[in-house]
């Protein structure tokens, strides 16, 4: 799209035991409502941060690495208030630090900066309750430069991300734990921003939304104002929020009661080492390995799971007929049950011995294909479900065709002679006993090659 | 004399007081000293067993108010205890009740308090100096054995100095603030109050060390009772020429005997200079206005504290806060004000900065000799009424406090032997060499008697 730039600002919860300033755990989703807090995380008066939770900070570091940022090691990284009234927020102030990481990039988006701060808890607006289980978790924000031309590149390229964060483990793994914020300007205009979006799609929808909005504006010679608006999900438009606060307004200062952070350079190479091997590379290798598409690649690798469970398969199933089957049923049979390979609990033997059925053309793909649907429902040995549901191995249906063809002789040879209808009635037969089980192409080409022998 | 029959007589006598030194008195006193004494009679006691102590009331107890002398926290009852409080239990201590304060410690006088202003032991129409005002009354007038207060500008030194009792403020981080309701946490620090020098040595032991809970607590623990005895012969006195600038003359005039007497018990007396002391209380109050008005962002009639309603949540939020008073309201504003320019890099980052070069000076100074000596406020206590109405002459009064603060250095009011109102004499030691201050103390508390 001409003229549009669109900028992202991503906030996500850091898989820690305990909260970013004081010892409260963080599973506050498992907790009845304000039970996983204490003095500190309710801002009672006297309470003090114990201190920076270390795990916290080291998770910033490995997200910044991996997504190719400079580490501020050279100067101290301080924690900074930025004073603010809501009721989910019991000091007053939420804690941000400064910069962890600057400058990084993925897949072609510059990262502007990377950084730490915490959670608010959550306010109940209509029935007037606030639970503070959530108060003090600690955070990462990500904030990359205005560098997307479409809402649905921002989008794409939040999967691309969410797909590092997956293999990097150090966020949290429950859905709707990523909130984002986005900013658009459209032919350098006026920046919007949009806050507190929860899902990539509503992304896509809200900045589809927001040009459309924005369009309309300048198209009747209007202005488009600078301000924030909040997506409204079920009406699936944007509207402004009422609260305006400019940056002065939050009166940012350093927190005198913590010490700044001292990012040592050897603590930073040293996390830089222990990073996995991220989707980008992986899907190289995997080409390069196994010789499979670059789409087939990409796809595979965007879940650390699913390529973990392929290459295992792939040691004892052929790669390509492999991962076909990854991205082609099993994909469409997951998301089908809107399941991860991950939740179905199949295992990865099981899946080998049935791609290696399919591989040595012992079941029909469609006989595969029924097995599979079963499978991530009931996992169990693929043999199994076979026997289970009646299905056909591949030899069976040879034994049938072979029956069918020499109990209508009369029709083989009609067929020999150019009887187009007498092939279909020599089809419906075997239908008729495999009941479904094969499918019609597998059939068809049995036939043929029987025919021919006789 | 049994704890218990100590306990009570304390609570006969608190009430008859005048002072108004007590906003709380704990329910449970007689009941806890019963528990201490029993220990005491199985030798099973800890070091504090037999002292009763008050405690400034903006240190939490828990299942006591918490009121910081407010009308936002006057029904706020704390749920936990400061890890100060935590260690004074641990070792038997006593308390008593909480003390009467300006509100959220905010003023040097003790008038600001909402519960009333607390009266001056040695002359009730006149100040006990603040913002620790009942904890320094309290000791002076003998309603218990000692007490906590907390200093960000000199609120431990200025009452200590008005009514004449011992007031010890450690270097920064020397003691867990976790606890302390928040004015500057970048200056805040608790200390005792007492009347001899062994007590605070005493106090200061328990309550020093690391703590979890404070990121800004130092990783040691020290015991301090051996500097009380410590000989001064050798150790080198600098006595500061800017620290008796307008200062009045019958307290120079103590103080310069204070020293004398040091110098008798064989301490080196050199003359050194802190030019800068000028700019210390500007420094300090840019400083303190900042982050108090950071820290008071949390008084929002939300979740605790005064609440009244209004049209919407900042207008709840605004009709709440109406509640502080003038002195409270005027620090809020001025901090407020101060941290929206620092967005664009302007006041509070300038006061750090001069804060920075005030530290340089201060510990060059100590570079010199071992401790700094002069008095603790330029006047001794002056008439209720006499500067509360005059902010800025109010502020004024901080000059000579305010520098260890900035600095993070010990510093410590000894009371003097004086005819008349009382005076304190104040010593300035080096980062975490609060001990040389106790024997300096000591040394004098000897001579004198």
């Amino acid at each position: 799209m001409k003229g549009v730039k669109i900028g992202l600002e991503i906030h996500e919860q850091l898989d820690t035991k305990s909260k970013l300033f004081c010892a409260c755990p963080t599973d506050y989703r498992e907790a009845e409502p304000n039970k996983s807090i204490c003095p500190v995380c309710t801002g009672q008066p006297g309470s003090k941060p114990f201190g920076v939770n270390e795990k916290a900070v080291n998770a910033v570091i490995k997200i910044a690495m991996a997504l190719n940022c400079k580490i501020v090691t050279n100067r101290p990284v301080q924690i900074r208030r930025k004073h603010y009234i809501y009721p989910d927020l019991p000091s007053g102030y939420q804690r941000t630090s400064e910069p962890i990481g600057t400058e990084g990039e993925l897949n072609n988006v510059q990262i502007h900066e990377v950084h730490l701060e915490e959670d608010p808890g959550r306010f109940f607006l209509r029935e007037g309750f606030v639970d503070l289980n959530r108060s003090g978790t600690p955070l990462i924000e990500i904030t990359t430069e205005p560098v997307f031309d479409s809402p649905q590149h921002a989008r794409e390229w939040l999967e691309k991300l969410a797909s590092v964060l997956a293999y990097l483990d150090v966020t949290k793994k429950e859905e709707g734990t990523m909130r984002i914020d986005a900013n658009i300007s459209l032919n350098n205009g006026s920046k919007v921003e949009i806050k507190n979006i929860n899902s990539f799609r509503n992304v896509e929808k809200a900045l589809a939304f927001e040009i459309t909005r924005q369009e309309d504006l300048l198209r009747r010679g209007l202005i488009v104002d600078r301000e924030t608006r909040h997506f409204d999900e079920k009406m699936i438009l944007t509207s402004p929020s009422r609260k305006k606060e400019t940056e002065e307004d939050y009166r940012h200062m350093p927190d005198p009661d913590i010490p700044p952070l001292l990012i040592k350079k050897e603590l930073a190479e040293k996390t830089k080492e222990t990073l996995p091997e991220l989707p980008q590379s992986k899907a190289k290798r995997f080409v390069k390995q196994y010789q499979l598409s670059g789409q087939n690649a990409e796809n595979m690798v965007s879940d650390p799971y699913t390529a973990d469970v392929f290459e295992n398969v792939a040691k004892t199933v052929d790669p390509v007929i492999a991962s076909n089957w990854f991205v082609g049923q099993l994909k469409k049979t997951l998301n089908y049950n809107s399941m991860t390979l991950r939740d179905s609990k199949i295992t990865e033997k099981q899946l080998a011995s049935l791609l290696k059925l399919v591989e040595r053309q012992k079941i029909t793909e469609r006989a595969a294909e029924l097995t599979l649907r079963e499978m991530v429902l009931r996992p169990e040995e693929p043999a199994k479900i076979i026997e289970n549901l009646g299905l056909l191995e591949f030899g069976d249906l040879n034994t049938i065709v072979k029956e069918i063809l020499d109990k209508n002789e009369k029709a083989v040879n009609d067929y020999k002679t150019g009887r187009k209808e007498a092939f279909e009635y020599l089809v419906g037969q075997v239908m008729k006993i495999t009941k479904g089980s094969a499918d019609p192409e597998t059939i068809r080409k049995a036939l043929k090659r029987g025919a021919e022998l006789k | 004399m049994k704890l218990n029959e100590k306990v009570s007589r304390y609570l006969e006598k608190i009430p008859k007081s005048k002072l108004n030194a007590f906003i709380s008195i704990n329910k449970n006193a007689e009941k806890d000293a019963e528990k201490i004494q029993r220990k005491i009679d199985t030798n099973a006691a800890g070091r504090l067993a037999g002292y009763v102590l008050a405690i400034k009331d903006n240190i939490a107890v828990s299942g006591m108010r918490l009121t910081c002398a407010s009308k936002m926290l006057e029904n706020y009852v704390s749920p936990y205890d400061a890890t100060v409080v935590k260690r004074i239990i641990a070792e038997d201590g006593l308390i008593i009740g909480k003390t009467n304060m300006d509100e959220f410690a905010c003023g040097a006088s003790g008038e600001t308090s909402y519960f009333g202003a607390t009266l001056n032991p040695s002359d009730e129409k006149r100040v006990p100096g603040g913002s620790s005002s009942g904890s320094a009354a309290v000791v002076a007038a003998g309603l218990c054995d000692v007490s906590l207060g907390s200093d960000t500008g000199g609120s431990i030194r200025c009452p200590s100095s008005f009514c004449g009792v011992l007031g010890f403020k450690p270097t920064y981080g020397t003691v867990s603030r976790y606890g302390l309701v928040d004015m500057a946490m970048s200056l805040d620090q608790i200390g005792p109050i007492t009347k001899t020098v062994s007590d605070a040595a005493l106090v200061l032991s328990v309550i020093n060390g690391s703590d979890g809970m404070d990121n800004t607590a130092i990783k040691t623990k020290e015991d301090y009772t051996k500097f009380a005895k410590q000989k001064i012969t050798g150790i080198k006195i600098g006595v500061v020429g800017e620290f008796f600038d307008g200062c009045d003359h019958n307290v120079e005039k103590n103080v310069r005997d204070g020293v004398e007497i040091l110098k008798s018990e064989g301490a080196k007396i050199v003359d050194v200079s802190v030019p800068k002391t000028p700019i210390a209380v500007p420094a300090y109050y840019l400083n303190m206005f900042a982050e108090f008005s950071s820290a008071m962002q949390k008084f929002d009639g939300l979740k605790y504290g005064f609440r009244k309603e209004g049209k919407d949540l900042n207008d709840t939020v605004a009709e709440s806060r109406s509640s502080l008073g003038e002195e409270v309201k005027r620090r809020i504003l001025l901090g407020t004000y101060i941290t929206m320019k620092e967005f664009r890099g302007k006041w509070y980052s300038t006061a750090l900065k001069a804060r920075e070069s005030i530290r340089h000076e201060m510990r060059a100074a100590l570079k010199k000799c071992d401790l700094l000596a002069g008095p603790t406020m330029p006047f001794t206590a002056f008439k209720l009424g006499d500067k509360i109405k005059d902010p800025v002459e109010m502020y004024l009064s901080d000059i000579l406090t305010v520098s260890a603060n900035l600095s993070g250095l010990p510093a410590a009011s000894v009371p003097l032997e004086v005819k008349g109102m009382p005076v304190g004499m104040q010593l300035h030691a080096d980062t975490g060499s609060d001990g040389k201050i106790l024997f300096a103390a000591a040394a004098y508390e000897r001579a004198s008697k």
